[in-house]
């Protein structure tokens, strides 16, 4: 019986699974497309990164030095690069411009970070830059 | 008549003396036919360097800015006239920038060199460059002699 039943299922059963498929497949093209694929925007698409003065819409401004200065470096008082600070192009630009008005107008110092302004809190590390530098 | 910011440094002096340069400062404005918009007091405070105006050292300042809508032409003028205020020890004129929304490349910054259009550009620009380290001089191109040194 059990020879039988692998007899059948070897070398009639894919025969007639292969004809009964091939009508069943034509059938439902016919009757319904439920189960195609349907187009959808990619699920898996990571967020759009932003840089963290596009993201809270800050514009900067040579006023606000106290901003600027977290763009300094403590020891140096030099402005940050762009792989450090993860600014886009043209923020990091205006963020340049600024410190450099700020610090014509005597609001901050050139050589050296304002003492009272140590303590904020970092919007970056400069021990992990983005793209690794030469220092 | 565009807007100006002017960022003045006062030397530091008692409150009656302090409005009277403001004024003498504001009324130099109104004479050459400008407007104030608005002027802010950034407060009493150390300079982060000294600064020697007028024969004296000045170690602390009145930091105020005065935003103002003035002729072109007189800011010369209005610089010229403040830099002979004993009164003002700084004073630097910027102009207002209308601020334009732009949307963050970052995105587009991050991305390996390859795919960057600009790195793309620097390619296409070096395919119609003549490549310095493969260009081999050809002698038979009508100079008899190697016109570089060997
Ligand atoms: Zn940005």
């Amino acid at each position: 019986m059990s020879l039988l039943r692998t007899f059948v299922s070897r070398y009639v059963l894919p025969n007639t699974y292969r004809t009964t498929a091939r009508f069943s497949s034509t059938d439902t093209k016919l009757s319904s497309n439920d189960d195609e694929p349907v187009a959808m925007p990619n699920p898996y698409k990571k967020e759009r990164r932003q840089c963290i003065l596009c993201k809270l819409n800050i514009k900067p401004d040579y006023k606000n030095y106290r901003l600027l200065s977290q763009f300094q470096s403590p020891y140096t008082g030099r402005i940050y690069g762009r792989h450090i600070t993860g600014l886009c192009k043209t923020k990091q630009e205006q963020v340049e411009s600024e410190i450099k008005k700020a610090q014509n107008c005597a609001y901050m110092p050139y050589y050296y970070k304002d003492k009272t302004f140590l303590k904020d809190p970092k919007l970056f590390d400069p021990e992990n830059p983005i793209r690794s530098h030469r220092f | 008549m565009p807007t100006y910011e002017v960022a003045l440094m006062l030397r530091s002096m008692p409150k009656p003396e302090l409005k009277t340069t403001l004024k003498r400062i504001s009324h130099a404005i109104f004479d050459r036919g400008g407007i104030i918009r608005n002027i802010e007091n950034l407060g009493h405070r150390p300079m982060p360097y000294k600064t020697s105006a007028h024969g004296l050292v000045h170690r602390e300042a009145n930091y105020f800015v005065f935003k103002i809508d003035t002729a072109t032409k007189a800011v010369s003028d209005l610089k010229e006239e403040y830099s002979r205020d004993v009164d003002v020890i700084r004073q630097r004129v910027f102009k207002c920038e209308e601020s334009s929304s732009n949307n963050c490349t970052l995105e587009e910054e991050l991305l390996p060199p390859a795919y960057r259009d600009e790195v793309k550009k620097m390619i296409e620009v070096g395919k119609t460059q003549v490549n310095r380290f493969t260009y081999k001089f050809k002698y038979n191109s009508g100079l008899d002699y190697y016109p570089f040194q060997k």
